[in-house]
């Protein structure tokens, strides 16, 4: 176990959000998040960084702080920000090497093999808003890559981005997986939620329903993976298994 | 032209207050620009106006209290500062108000304040010495203090560097990691507010905001890089606060709207002709050729 909510309960603003939600996330487990716009997606990301305390239940986690990563959707980011790729992707550095030293020789290989993996080496020294969306994307990924993740969230990671791109994020997600980081990924799309998730946490309603990636394929599309292109939403929580 | 060059740059330095105010104005140029630069970039370019005015307040009841102490006055103006900034904080947290409404009501209410403080207990030459300073008149006494607090401010940005970097550009991931939400932003603000604080003496309550913004601004018009940003304003504000003291020692200009005046020109022309961003920058865009040996 790396992750488990204990009766759950989050609300935002007053307006409770999800209720009774349980369940765990296992080391090395890509679980998909879905389900429409509002229905806590970025809430329960929120409360399992930290950022949201919880009006009831728990959430119980045994990566350590400094492990965790989280890649937030693009717009978050200020684009403007007078910074490089490689500088960027440094700062994956920053959490268990601490704010004081400076980089080393190690940091530096390690940053050109992340960059090398994500194929964006030629692109080191580019500032950040000079960037293409998938590039951008990919620079992110580069830092999680960097803190050594044990536990990370993305929301909405191939939103915005070239096939290529989404090529090159699933195969690193899948491989750091495989290594035992435990991903939790908001997506909206079928297709990269057929490919890379174990299993699918749907939120719908203020409850969530663990399920697998298959059964929502067939709930949709009669288990033909070929012929869609977006999913369906609301998921109807009462049919799926 | 060698004597030329002596009489405009080398002989008013023989004076001692002239020695003074350009060892103030340069160990505020080290403090100061890296300070606008982050609040720039932080989208937060007004907010070192709001601050200058918050310590208005304290510095007028210094002066109420001890006369034209430099310390007291300085004590007052950094605990002014400190509460307005924590108030418009704690206001916007509690009440659900935007920061930048709580902060724009506080500040105006302590301006007003100042004002009346100052009117109050001394003559409108002590109003207009707090309102714009008076580098001329640096002793010992301020030039210690402005040095102290100017390298105070240097070691805690070092220290906080990375930090606020990723706090600017991704807060999420610094909350992520357990850094207190507010606790990097407070630092921040009361950095600004010991600045402000120092640069009072010299350029003024309202002026001192100049020193910290303005070479930063410029410096965005030359540098598409953090620690360039940083240089060019801090070396921007070396040669203002030097440049804008020989003239108003020339010219007899008074000398902290002089050091603000001639940042102010430099970034004009930084908006017309900066190498990123600027005017000519826009009208003669040219592209570099496509890296040839990525593709391969």
């Amino acid at each position: 176990m790396r992750l488990r909510l204990k009766d759950l309960h989050l609300a935002q603003a007053g307006r409770t959000v999800l209720e009774n939600l349980n369940g765990t996330f296992e080391e090395g487990a890509v679980t998909a998040l879905v389900g429409a716009n509002g229905a806590g997606k970025s809430t329960l990301i929120q409360a399992i960084m930290g950022e949201l305390k919880p009006t009831g239940g728990a959430i119980e986690c045994d990566v350590p702080k400094e492990r965790r990563a989280w890649l937030p959707q693009q717009l978050a980011l200020d684009l403007t920000f007078p910074m490089s790729v490689e500088e960027l992707i440094m700062t994956g550095t920053w959490p268990s090497h601490g704010a004081l030293l400076g980089y080393c020789g190690p940091h530096y290989r390690k940053a050109r093999d992340v960059m090398a993996r994500l194929g964006i080496s030629h692109l080191a020294h580019r500032p950040l808003g000079e960037l293409s969306g998938g590039q951008r994307q990919r620079a992110l990924l580069g830092r999680t890559l960097m803190q050594e993740a044990e536990l990370l969230l993305l929301d909405e990671p191939f939103a915005n981005v070239d096939i290529e791109t989404v090529e090159v994020l699933a195969k690193v997600l899948r491989d750091m997986a495989n290594q035992g980081t435990t991903i939790i990924v908001v997506v909206h799309d079928l297709e990269q939620l057929a490919r890379l998730a174990d299993c699918v946490l749907v939120l719908a309603g203020g409850h969530g329903q663990w399920t697998t990636p298959q059964a929502i394929l067939e709930r949709h599309h009669g288990g033909d993976q070929r012929h869609h292109h977006a999913p369906i939403l609301p998921f109807d929580l009462q049919n799926l298994s | 032209m060698i004597e030329l060059f002596n009489n405009w740059f080398i002989v008013p330095f023989d004076y001692g207050f002239m020695q003074r105010a350009a060892v103030a104005g340069l160990a505020l140029s080290l403090a100061a620009p890296p300070l606008g630069v982050f609040l720039m970039l932080r989208g937060m370019s007004l907010i070192g106006d709001a601050m200058a005015h918050a310590i208005l307040p304290g510095v007028a009841l210094g002066f109420l209290l001890a006369g034209f102490s430099l310390p007291v006055m300085s004590l007052g103006g950094i605990l002014s500062g400190l509460l307005v900034a924590g108030l418009a904080g704690s206001v916007s947290q509690m009440t659900g108000h935007r920061e930048d409404a709580a902060m724009a009501s506080f500040f105006l209410i302590s301006l007003a304040a100042g004002v009346m403080l100052v009117s109050l207990g001394g003559s409108s030459v002590d109003l207009t010495h707090v309102l714009f300073g008076s580098i001329l008149a640096v002793n010992t006494t301020a030039l210690l203090l402005i040095a102290a607090i100017s390298s105070a401010i240097v070691l805690a940005l070092a220290l906080m560097f990375r930090a606020l970097v990723v706090e600017c550009l991704d807060p999420l991931f610094l909350r992520g990691q357990g850094v207190r939400h507010g606790l990097i932003h407070g630092l921040f603000l009361a950095l600004v507010v010991l600045n402000l604080t120092a640069g009072f003496q010299t350029l003024g309550t309202l002026m001192a905001v100049g020193l910290m913004m303005l070479p930063a601004t410029t410096a965005r018009f030359w540098s598409k890089r953090l620690e360039g940003l940083m240089g060019i304003a801090v070396l921007w504000a070396m040669v203002a606060s030097t440049g804008g003291l020989l003239l108003s020692y020339h010219l007899s200009l008074p000398s902290g709207p002089s050091i603000i005046m001639l940042a102010g020109i430099g970034y004009v022309f930084s908006a017309l002709l900066g190498r990123y961003n600027s005017l000519r920058a826009r009208l003669y865009r040219h592209a570099t050729p496509l890296e040839t040996g990525e593709t391969a």
